[in-house]
């Protein structure tokens, strides 16, 4: 079996029933983080996935948050990312408009990790509201940095519980693009090249596997499923929204003993986020 | 001294009228003027348009409060401490019940807006928005007003064509040239000059952005103290009409190196605010009823107060407790 992380020593993997479908989640995310990559993280699970990144296999990442902190190594988990916890120690301190506007901008951002309310097939991304946005049954706080996000950094990793209707055929509102996402010349969803973006969602990690998209289609797929917590295939495609493919779908790693350590003793001990 | 900028909280506030377009500084839960919010909302300022990008507690209040019918804000929320239900709870019941209107935008977007009216310029181009709904003409929500509110930019966004490089279609937005800049600092010199630490956010560019300014801060020192390393610096007094010193200015938000959030404050505000009834009273009982800013602190209480400091090296208190949930567990 294929795993993205190299186990140091097989008898430290934790058994099934040991950690939740959350941790799971972040884990999974946090190993698709690149050691050295420019990763410019969102408030939540992204921020706690980008730090346990750090603290284990990607020590030289640079964490970045859209406020002020650039290259943050804070000894106390952030709880936004204005935090003076994320700016402590960091090397440099500049304002949204040289890090929104200039380093992101320019295309030095690697990878941006996001999280939202809903996500389509395509990848477009939602936390904007549920139902119609001009009469909205639901109301969220709004893109915050999302959609420059989305737009801007080389690809992007998205997080979110895998519940059906969080996985839907389209978004309420398109708050971060996909690779398929909004013309507003023509309103209609053509692909995001056409539109001179570059960039694209890479993977989505949810509390049940790793989605990738079709190189062809851009269409979302199974590529890994959390075996160990007794999630199969068909569990993903009863909890999606749309038809959802399966036939790459492989068994993941669980999480090591070192990364759930780690976790719940360095990055967020008082399970702020991870809400233990 | 007659030509002096300091100012009570009671004087700095009645500078901003009623229908007035007002940036809030800070980030979210940090650094909020929280202290001129509650006088406006005693005030009973009406009309206000919010341009904080991002927004935090003092939107959701004023929002709550009935001061505001118009934001153009990227987000406004309490980021983990809980939803913003003032505002979440007007815009679902519509502008044609309340009267408010919300247009969203991003932080990038935001920023280079604000970075415009600095300039003086009427926009700045920026690659961010394509592909969203944020774009989509069809959901304009502010489309009536536009034309109409001179406070608003005649339409949301444009495109050009580049006309030096590449030739790809940019998108312009508009700059945001807000009436008043309300600020809370660590320090702010007698003549006006403003030390923020721990990340100045926008706060440089909208007092630059801003017809008048109005800072309070920690405390108040002298224009000579700030002088030996002017570096540090981080808005020119020039900018700067009102100083008022107001020590916890911006509880619950933190100031770093001198308080971290207050917790049970957001834990008694999102509780309160879920429903309109609870939201009233609460009003009530933590701004109208106290009358001032200093009985509001007396009521927040000396020993919570203290229980916020901030350690002066790390800039933030590492033993509060930051889940709602369990405030009342040992550490």
């Amino acid at each position: 079996m294929a795993t993205l992380f190299k186990q140091k020593d097989e008898a430290q993997i934790v058994p099934s029933g040991s950690y939740s479908q959350l941790e799971m989640m972040v884990v999974a995310a946090s190993r698709l983080l690149k050691n050295g990559e420019v990763a410019l993280v969102g408030t939540g699970l992204p921020l706690v996935g980008a730090f346990l990144a750090k603290h284990t296999h990607a020590p030289e990442i640079i964490i970045v948050m859209e406020a002020v902190a650039f290259d943050s190594k804070p000894f106390s988990l952030p709880f936004c990312v204005a935090d003076p916890r994320g700016v402590y120690q960091t090397t440099w301190a500049p304002t949204s408009v040289e890090i929104m506007g200039q380093l992101l901008q320019s295309g030095r951002v690697d990878t941006g990790f996001l999280g939202g309310a809903q996500v389509d097939k395509y990848g477009n991304l939602n936390s904007t509201c549920i139902g119609p946005y001009l009469s909205p049954k639901k109301r969220f706080e709004g893109s915050g940095g999302a959609c420059d996000i989305a737009v801007m950094a080389q690809k992007t990793i998205i997080t979110m519980a895998h519940e059906k209707q969080r996985f839907v055929n389209q978004v309420d509102y398109i708050t971060s693009p996909g690779w398929k996402c909004r013309d507003h010349r023509t309103k209609e969803m053509v692909d995001r090249s056409k539109l001179g973006m570059w960039g694209g969602p890479f993977a989505v990690v949810s509390t049940m596997g790793i989605m990738k998209f079709d190189e062809d289609s851009h269409e979302m797929y199974v590529d890994y499923y959390f075996s160990e917590l007794g999630v199969t295939p068909q569990l993903i495609r009863e909890n999606s929204g749309f038809d959802i493919d399966v036939s790459r779908a492989k068994a993941y790693a669980p999480p090591a003993v070192n990364e759930l350590e780690v976790l719940r003793t360095i990055v967020d001990p008082e399970g702020i986020f991870m809400k233990y | 001294m007659s030509n002096s900028k300091l100012m009570s909280l009671t004087e700095a506030v009645s500078l901003i009228k009623d229908g007035c377009s007002l940036f809030t500084g800070g980030w979210t839960v940090v650094r909020k003027p929280m202290g001129i919010v509650y006088e406006l909302i005693r005030q009973g300022r009406k009309n206000l348009a919010l341009v904080s990008n991002p927004g935090g507690p003092e939107i959701d209040l004023l929002i709550g409060a009935g001061c505001v019918n118009l934001t153009e804000c990227n987000y406004i929320g309490h980021e983990v401490f809980g939803h913003p239900y003032c505002f979440r709870r007007k815009v679902e019941e519509g502008p044609e019940v309340t009267g408010y209107y919300h247009d969203d935008w991003t932080v990038q977007t935001g920023s280079l807006r604000i970075l415009a009216g600095a300039m003086g310029l009427p926009f700045m181009p920026t690659f961010s928005l394509k592909g969203s709904d944020l774009i989509n003409p069809d959901l304009d929500p502010v489309k009536d007003l536009r034309g109409k509110d001179p406070r608003l930019p005649k339409s949301k966004v444009a495109f050009i064509k580049d006309p030096f490089w590449e030739g790809h279609e940019v998108t312009l937005v508009p700059a945001l040239r807000p009436d008043v800049c309300v600020i809370h600092a660590q320090e702010v010199g007698d003549k006006g000059t403003v030390r923020i630490k721990g990340g100045a956010f926008l706060d440089y560019y909208a007092a630059m952005a801003s017809k008048l300014t109005i800072v309070t801060a920690e405390r108040v020192v002298s224009e000579e103290s700030l002088q030996n390393t002017p570096e540090a610096n981080t808005i020119p007094g020039y900018l700067v009409h009102g100083i008022v010193e107001l020590p916890y200015g911006a509880h619950p938000t933190a100031v770093s190196g001198f308080y971290d959030n207050d917790p049970y404050w957001f834990r008694s505000y999102t509780v309160a605010s879920k429903n309109e009834i609870n939201f009233q009273a609460w009003l009530r009982e933590w701004v109208f009823e106290l009358g001032n800013f200093e009985n509001y602190l007396n009521k927040v209480g000396l020993k919570r107060l203290m229980s916020l400091r901030a350690n002066p090296v790390l800039g933030y208190n590492p033993n509060i407790r930051r889940r709602l949930d369990k405030l009342e567990e040992e550490m």
